[in-house]
């Protein structure tokens, strides 16, 4: 196992502290755009694009790692080796979820390294972190329990393809259940919504959010496994 | 194998580093409290303080950095960072309410509803796996280093009891900046200085059972981790109840709230003595 992390590490280092970096962007985008924004409440709304940002930046970054393994060959091998291609898939799960540790805590350091100095001119600013940062990194979280499977079952192109593919079908399928509200969806979706975030059961809808977020990684683990040696029959076709 | 006088020195540079840099809290305390900017680059590095000594020792006494238990280990000790996450959630919880319901007092506790006490588990479950790692700059020193320092020095017990202690005086600065700041008395200062020596001495038994069984400091991470959190989550479900503002505690139900902790350091100084009697000893 230690090889294999070693093997990612060699292989990803430079996207890997590039999470520091992403980490470091709204701070830097604030300072350099610290003429425009006058006011604390200002402040706060340019902070929430700022870190949606960081997070997007992020996101594609966290995918690259992906990348280069998609060989018949490295999959033969890999299958063959002592921890076989579980090992495998799970150290890229591991390194994936670490990435966005590292973001989420580079990104928590510099947030508040601004609230301070923001502090220090008289502007009472409330961290990110507390507010809509958290709930971020676990959207992020379960976007890439989605993305990993598709990357280890058809390869990194046709992937992105196919997920894309599956995507919008989905927003289709949505879009068509809403516009002609069949089994009166507009109502149930509505009055669920209505119900779900009400002001008490916010705090249990977000805690519920990270809960599914947490289990869908690890299912997405457990697909992965599955799918992957049908996914190296197709590599480099 | 490293002698008993290389460990030793080894610790004896650890402990120097990692309470030069609590001293830094003392030291700048001036500027610090003029400037936010300033106290929150302090406090950042004195909580990272442990993990830099332990790797600005090894670095120094051409230590190697390869026993830093920095793997993972979860295939199979699933169960014990489940319990990393259980048990502090559950002795914070017993510390706060059983002094208060022990004083009769169980009308406080309105904000304890289910929808509550769910939505606090599941967020803190949540935080554990992604914001818990910022413990590691004190778990990667106090358990991954100075515990395999002490143990050849000082036995289990005497690691157990010796690293409760050192890691609790660690923060003393915390502890008496208020008083130092103007804020409150000597009394209360050291009152809260002596608490958090005992509730740590009996809480780092726990810790240090978890990364001897898992070979990992993470479960030690996330306990660590649960330990500050639910004690934050736990005040603000005591905020929502309907406390008065002049409550107060009757005198004897107080020293409830170490029972908790108490019987867990216990329980797992039995486990760990246990488990050492089962290890076979080598020459």
């Amino acid at each position: 196992m230690t090889g294999l992390v070693y093997k990612e590490w060699k292989q990803n280092r430079f996207f890997i502290l590039m999470m520091i970096a992403c980490g470091l962007l709204p701070f830097v985008m604030i300072l350099y755009n610290r003429e425009i924004v006058t006011n604390p409440e200002e402040m706060s709304n340019f902070r929430i694009i700022c870190t949606v940002i960081a997070f997007l930046a992020a996101g594609c970054i966290q995918t690259m790692v992906l990348q280069g393994d998609d060989r018949k060959i490295w999959g033969y091998w890999i299958t063959a080796a002592p921890d076989g291609y579980c090992g495998f898939i799970r150290v890229k799960y591991e390194m994936v979820f670490a990435m966005i540790v590292l973001f989420v805590t580079s990104l928590r350091m510099f947030d508040e390294l601004f609230c301070a100095a923001a502090a220090d001119k008289g502007w009472e600013l409330t961290s990110s972190m507390s507010t809509f940062a958290i709930p971020l990194a676990f959207l992020q979280v379960l976007l890439r329990a989605t993305d990993i499977p598709f990357t280890l079952r058809y390869g990194n192109k046709k992937g992105g393809i196919i997920k894309l593919i599956y995507c919008i079908l989905f927003v289709i399928i949505i879009s068509v259940l809403v516009l002609t509200n069949a089994g009166n969806i507009d109502v149930i979706l509505f009055e669920t919504g209505e119900k779900l975030f009400t002001e008490d059961n916010l705090t249990l809808a977000l805690g519920i959010l990270c809960v599914i977020a947490l289990a869908a990684y690890y299912i997405s683990y457990r697909i992965s496994c599955r799918v992957y040696l049908k996914g190296v029959e197709q590599y480099d076709k | 194998m490293t002698s008993k006088k290389d460990c030793a020195k080894r610790l004896g540079i650890y402990l120097l580093i990692a309470f030069a840099f609590g001293a830094l809290l003392i030291v700048l305390r001036k500027p610090m409290e003029s400037s936010q900017t300033v106290s929150f680059i302090v406090a950042e590095l004195f909580c990272a303080s442990p993990a830099i000594a332990s790797l600005i020792t090894r670095a120094v006494t051409r230590e190697e950095f390869r026993d830093m238990k920095l793997h993972l280990n979860l295939t199979g000790n699933l169960r014990y960072y489940l319990l990393a996450f259980a048990l502090p959630c559950i002795g914070v919880a017993a510390m706060y309410l059983v002094p208060v319901t022990a004083a009769g007092h169980s009308s406080w506790l309105s904000g304890f509803t289910l929808t509550n006490v769910l939505a606090c588990v599941m967020i803190l479950a949540g935080q554990a796996a992604l914001v818990s790692v910022g413990l590691l700059g004190e778990e990667l020193g106090w358990r991954g280093y100075m515990n395999q320092k002490m143990q050849p020095l000082f036995g289990t017990a005497g690691t157990c009891l010796i690293g409760g202690i050192v890691w609790g005086a660690w923060h003393f600065p915390i502890d008496i900046a208020n008083y130092l700041a103007g804020s409150g008395t000597l009394r209360y200062s050291l009152e809260t200085a002596f608490g958090r020596l005992a509730l740590l001495t009996c809480f780092g038994v726990f810790l240090m059972w978890l990364t001897q069984k898992t070979g990992s400091v993470f479960p030690a991470v996330v306990a660590h981790f649960i330990y500050n959190a639910s004690q934050n989550a736990v005040m603000m479900l005591l905020e929502q109840g309907n406390i008065p503002e002049d409550a107060d505690l009757e005198g004897f139900t107080g020293t409830f709230e170490y029972v908790p902790f108490l019987i867990m350091g216990a329980v797992f100084m039995v486990l760990l003595l246990r488990d050492k009697k089962k290890t076979p000893e080598t020459a």
